[in-house]
C-alpha cells in the first residue's frame, strides 16, 4: 500500500486537486449551532406534540375502504356516527385517484371486533360500491412490545455501528459518528412530529437504513482522516488535516448523496402508499445524515484528539 | 483479484449471469401459470419446461394480497395443564402401589405436593428418581418442619422451557394441520418467541372465516374401516364419481363431502370416504392420497383421550395413549369385537393413521405400533402422531394479536407504484452517471443492471419474499452502488491529477477506495440484520433485500466493474477513455 501511495502536494492552500480547502472547521459553532437548533425543536415538538404512532405501535383498527365515485368524505363520517368506538377517525387515503378512498382508524376495544363492524355499517350503508381494501388490527399488547422492540433496536444498531467503528478506526472516531447517528435520528422523527406523520413500522425501518447511510458517509470522511494523519506531514494541525480531508471526499459525498436523494424523491412522488412517507422520512435523513457527517461528526472527533493527544491513530514513522 | 487474470474473471461473471438468468426464467415466463394450465388441459409438460427450475419469485403478502396474523398461545393454561397431567402420571405410575396415598396436588404457584407416611419420604424420592424423573426433571425441596408430611417437588426451568416449546410447536402444528385440511396451500406458519406465532394466509378473501378454521379445535375420531370393498373396487367408484363431478385432485371437505353425497348408494350401509393426505416438503401440495373406507359410527373420539405421548418400546419409538373412563370403556369395547381389522385415525374427516388392532384394550392404555423406517423417521412419525392426537384437546387457546389483511387490488396497485418508482429510480441514476462520469458511467450503469438482476436471482433462489419495502431497499440498494462506483471514480480522478499513468490510476483508484467501501457497507449491513432479527412479515423483506444488496454491490462494483477496466486496458483505444473518468 505504502509504496503505490501518492505524494500529496500540500501548498498551503490548495489540495492535490487545486481545489480550495474547505474551512469547515474555523465554522464549526455555526453549523454545531444550526444541528442544535433543529434537535432541540425536534425534542420540544417531541414532548409537546409527541409522534403521531401508527396501531402497529398502539394497537387499534386501521381500515382503508373504497367507495362509490362521489363519496365525500363527510358521507363516511355520518355513516359511522352513533358507533361507541371513542375517537374515529377518517382520512381521505391518496386523494388524487379517482375512487374515493378513506382510511378509518379506531382504538381497539378488548372483546370487540371492532373491523367487522366497521365493515358491516359501511357497507349496509354504501351498498354494492363498498371495498374493505386493506385492514390491520393490533393488539395493545402487541404494540406495546413492538414500542419496546423498536427502542431496543435503535439502540442495538447504534452501540453495533459503536464497536465496529472502534475496532475499524479508533474510540476517538466512534463517538463521533454514533453523536452524528443520534442527530440524524432525532431530527427525522423531529420531523414525522411536526407534520402529524404516522410513526410505522416502515418508519422504523427508514431509520435504521438512515442509520447505516448517514454512519457510511462518516466513514468515508473519517477514512480520508485516517488517511492523511498517517501520510501528511507533520507540521499540518488537526483541524486543517481534518478541512483537507472534508475537501478532497466533499464531491463524492455530494454526488452520492444527490443520487440516493434523487432515487428517495422518486420513491417518494410514485412509490404510493406505504412508500410515500418511507421516501419522507429517508429524505428528511439523508439531509440531515449528509450535514452530520460532515459537520458534525469531524468535530468531535478533533475535539477528543484534543482531550486524548496520545490516543489514536499516529503518523507512520 | 489481479492474480487472476481478467479473462477468467469474465468468464465467472458470464457464467453468474447465466445462472441469475436461468434463475429467473419461470418468473418471467410465467411458468407456474403455463404448468397449471397444461395440467388443466390434461396436456404433457414439454420437455423444455422442467429444464427450468420449480421456484417463482416469491411476493409478499403485502404485494400477492392476504392475511397476515399473529396469534398468541396462552402458555400458562398450557402449563396448568400439563403438570395436571404430571400429577396423574405420579399418582398412577410412580406411586400408586407402594403409596397409595399420595396424593399428587397441583399448587397454584407450579409446585407439586405429595402427602408423605412417615419415614416414607425417602423411599419415595428413590421411587421418582427411579421412574427417571430426575434432577433435570424435577427439583425436590428440602424438608420443612412446618408441614413435614409433605414432599413438595417443583418442576425445573429446562422442563418448562420443553414444554413452552413444545406448547408452541403444537400450536403452530394444529394451526399448519387446520389450515391445510381446508385445502389452503401456501400458508406459512412461524414460531415467533415469546409464545406468538405468526400465520400468513395469501388471498384470503374473508379472514374472519379463516381466523375462525385456525380457533377452532378440529374433531378427532376413531372409525373402524370397512372392508367388505377393496382397494380396486373403492378406486374405481372414485374415479368415475369424480369425473361425472368435475373434482380433480381437491380432497377439501366440501370435495370430499360432494364425493361421498354422490357416491352415498354405491357404499356399503352407514360408511362413507374418507382420505389419507400426503403432502411435499417444500410446497405442501398433494402427493398422495389414499382412500378409506369407514363407518359413520364413531364410538370413541378426541375428547375421550387424557393423553398422548411417545414412548418406547423393545428401542423403537411407539405412541402410547390413555383414555378417561368412558373413553377406556368404549375403546375396550370397540377392540374386543374388532381384532384384526383397522382402526382409523380421523381428523376433521382426514384420515391421519390406520393402526390395525392387535388386541383387546381394555385398561385405557393404547399403544400404537410404528411401521417400519430408520429410528430417526419413526421417531419423527410418532411425534407428528402424538400432535395429531392431542389435537382434541389442544391444551392452550389461541388469541388473535394483530391481523393485517391486503386486498388484492391493493396488492397489485403496490406492485405497479414499486416497480415505476425502480424504474424511475433507475433511469435517473443512469442518466446521471452517464453525464457526469462518461465512460466510467457507463461500466457503472452496466454494473448496476447486473448488481439488480443478481438480487432478484437470489431472492429467487432462497425464496426469500419480496415485500413492498423490500422494493424500496432494492431502490436504496441503488443509491449504494452509486456510491461505491463514485468513490472509485472519484478516487481515480484524483490519482489522475498527480499524473500517474493509465494503469497506475485504475490500480490506485481501486485500492484506495476499497477501506471505505468495505467499512460504509459493513455498517450498513448491520442495520439490516438487526432488522431482520427484530422485523417480521414486509419489515424482514426490507431486511433481506437490503443485505442481499449490500453483498451484491460490494462484488458488482469492486469485481464487476474491474473486469471491464482491465479489458479497456488491454485496448489502446480506449485506455485514453478512461482518463475521460
Amino acid at each position: 500500500m505504502n509504496e503505490t501511495q501518492p505524494i500529496k502536494i500540500i501548498s498551503g492552500v490548495t489540495t492535490c486537486k487545486g481545489k480550495s480547502i474547505l474551512p469547515v472547521m474555523a465554522y464549526k459553532w455555526g453549523f454545531i449551532g444550526i444541528s442544535i437548533f433543529f434537535m432541540l425543536a425536534s425534542l420540544f415538538l417531541l414532548a409537546t406534540k409527541g409522534l403521531n404512532y401508527g396501531v402497529d405501535f398502539v394497537g387499534g383498527t386501521k381500515n382503508i375502504y373504497r367507495f362509490a365515485e362521489g363519496t365525500k368524505i363527510d358521507d363516511v363520517r355520518s355513516a359511522l356516527e352513533g358507533l361507541d368506538f371513542g375517537d374515529i377517525q377518517v382520512i381521505a387515503f391518496e386523494q388524487d385517484r379517482q375512487i374515493p378512498q378513506y382510511l378509518i382508524r379506531v382504538k381497539s376495544i378488548s372483546g370487540v371486533d371492532v373491523s367487522q363492524i366497521l365493515t358491516d355499517r359501511l357497507v349496509k350503508k354504501f351498498p354494492g360500491k363498498t371495498e374493505l381494501v386493506s385492514q390491520e388490527t393490533v393488539g395493545p399488547k402487541v404494540g406495546a412490545d413492538l414500542q419496546k422492540k423498536a427502542i431496543a433496536s435503535v439502540s442495538l444498531t447504534c452501540l453495533l455501528i459503536l464497536i465496529y467503528t472502534g475496532f475499524r478506526f479508533d474510540f476517538l472516531f466512534a463517538p463521533g459518528a454514533i453523536i452524528a447517528l443520534f442527530h440524524d435520528v432525532l431530527i427525522s422523527v423531529g420531523f414525522f412530529a411536526f407534520f402529524g406523520k404516522e410513526f410505522t413500522l416502515p418508519i422504523l425501518a427508514a431509520l435504521l437504513t438512515i442509520l447505516g447511510f448517514s454512519v457510511n458517509d462518516t466513514i468515508v470522511v473519517y477514512d480520508r482522516i485516517r488517511e492523511n494523519i498517517k501520510h501528511l506531514p507533520k507540521h499540518i494541525s488537526a483541524s486543517r488535516i481534518v478541512d483537507i480531508s472534508l475537501t478532497e471526499t466533499f464531491s463524492r459525498t455530494i454526488i452520492t448523496n444527490l443520487t440516493v436523494l434523487l432515487v428517495v424523491v422518486a420513491l417518494f412522488l410514485v412509490g404510493g402508499g406505504v412508500l410515500h412517507d418511507f421516501a419522507f422520512c429517508m429524505i428528511v435523513g439523508v439531509i440531515f445524515g449528509t450535514y452530520s457527517s460532515i459537520f458534525i461528526a469531524s468535530p468531535i472527533y478533533l475535539w477528543l484528539q484534543k482531550i486524548f493527544p496520545n490516543q489514536g491513530i499516529k503518523k507512520d514513522v | 483479484m489481479s492474480f487472476i487474470s481478467w479473462k477468467t474473471r469474465l468468464l465467472i461473471l458470464l457464467a453468474l449471469i447465466i445462472a441469475s438468468l436461468y434463475q429467473l426464467a419461470p418468473t418471467f415466463l410465467g411458468l407456474k401459470d403455463q404448468k397449471t394450465a397444461l395440467i388443466a388441459a390434461k396436456k404433457d409438460i414439454p420437455w423444455y419446461l422442467s429444464l427450468l427450475p420449480e421456484q417463482e419469485l416469491n411476493l409478499g403478502l403485502d404485494l400477492r394480497g392476504g392475511l397476515y396474523m399473529e396469534l398468541s398461545v396462552d402458555l400458562e393454561e398450557a402449563q396448568r395443564h400439563q403438570l395436571n397431567l404430571l400429577a396423574i402420571d405420579l399418582s398412577r405410575y410412580v406411586f400408586k402401589d407402594k403409596f397409595p396415598d399420595s396424593a399428587p396436588t397441583v399448587l397454584d404457584d407450579g409446585l407439586i405436593r405429595i402427602t408423605v407416611k412417615a419415614d416414607a419420604r425417602q423411599a419415595m424420592i428413590d421411587a421418582l428418581r427411579d421412574a427417571s424423573y430426575d434432577d433435570r426433571v424435577l427439583t425436590i425441596l428440602p424438608a420443612s418442619n412446618e408441614a413435614p408430611n409433605t414432599l413438595i417437588i417443583k418442576p425445573t426451568d429446562d422442563y418448562f422451557t420443553t414444554l413452552h416449546n413444545d406448547t408452541l410447536e403444537q400450536a403452530s402444528n394444529a394451526v399448519r394441520n387446520r389450515i391445510d385440511r381446508y385445502g389452503v396451500s401456501e400458508a406459512g406458519v412461524s414460531k415467533l418467541g415469546s409464545g406468538r406465532l405468526a400465520v400468513e394466509i395469501p388471498g384470503v378473501k374473508n379472514p374472519e372465516q379463516v381466523i375462525d378454521i385456525i380457533r377452532r379445535t378440529g374433531k378427532l375420531e376413531f372409525r373402524l374401516v370397512d372392508n367388505s370393498l377393496d382397494g380396486d373396487q373403492i378406486a374405481g367408484l372414485i374415479a368415475t364419481k369424480k369425473t361425472e363431478l368435475g373434482l380433480s385432485s381437491e380432497y377439501d371437505r366440501d370435495s370430499v363431502k360432494k364425493l361421498n353425497a354422490a357416491l352415498k348408494e354405491a357404499l356399503p350401509k352407514d360408511t362413507s370416504l374418507a382420505f389419507e393426505i400426503e403432502r411435499t416438503r417444500d410446497n405442501k401440495a398433494i402427493k398422495k392420497a389414499t382412500p378409506y373406507l369407514v363407518t359413520n359410527k364413531v364410538t370413541v373420539s378426541g375428547d375421550m383421550l387424557s393423553n398422548a405421548k411417545v414412548d418406547s418400546n423393545n428401542g423403537s419409538p411407539i405412541v402410547s395413549m390413555s383414555f378417561n373412563k368412558i373413553g377406556a370403556k368404549n375403546f375396550g369395547d370397540l377392540t374386543k369385537d374388532n381384532i384384526g381389522r383397522s382402526l382409523a385415525i380421523v381428523l376433521d374427516g382426514v384420515v391421519m393413521s390406520a393402526p390395525r388392532i392387535n388386541s383387546a384394550i381394555t385398561g385405557g392404555e393404547a399403544m400404537i405400533e410404528l411401521g417400519m423406517g430408520t429410528y430417526e423417521a419413526l421417531q419423527r412419525e410418532a411425534k407428528d402422531l402424538t400432535l395429531i392426537l392431542r389435537e382434541g384437546a389442544l391444551p392452550a387457546s389461541l388469541t388473535v394479536e394483530s391481523k393485517n389483511l391486503i386486498g388484492p387490488s391493493l396488492g397489485q396497485e403496490s406492485i405497479d407504484a414499486g416497480l415505476k418508482s425502480l424504474l424511475l429510480a433507475a433511469l435517473i441514476i443512469v442518466v446521471f452517471m452517464m453525464f457526469y462520469y462518461r465512460i466510467g458511467g457507463v461500466v457503472a450503469n452496466l454494473a448496476l443492471a447486473i448488481n439488480v438482476l443478481f438480487i432478484f436471482a437470489i431472492l429467487c433462489l432462497f425464496q426469500a419474499s419480496l415485500s413492498l419495502p423490500g422494493i424500496a431497499g432494492i431502490v436504496l440498494t441503488l443509491g449504494m452502488a452509486v456510491d461505491a462506483n463514485v468513490l472509485i471514480f472519484e478516487r481515480m480522478r484524483e490519482e489522475k491529477i498527480m499524473g500517474k499513468t493509465v494503469e497506475a490510476v485504475v490500480g490506485a483508484g481501486y485500492d484506495n477506495a476499497m477501506s471505505a467501501i468495505i467499512d460504509g457497507n459493513l455498517t450498513t449491513l448491520i442495520s439490516g440484520l438487526v432488522l431482520f432479527e427484530f422485523g417480521t412479515g414486509p419489515i424482514k423483506g426490507f431486511a433481506s433485500t437490503l443485505m442481499i444488496g449490500i453483498v451484491t454491490t460490494m462484488f458488482t462494483a469492486i469485481i464487476v466493474t474491474r473486469v471491464f477496466y482491465d479489458w479497456m486496458l488491454t485496448r489502446q483505444s480506449l485506455k485514453k477513455l478512461i482518463l475521460s473518468v
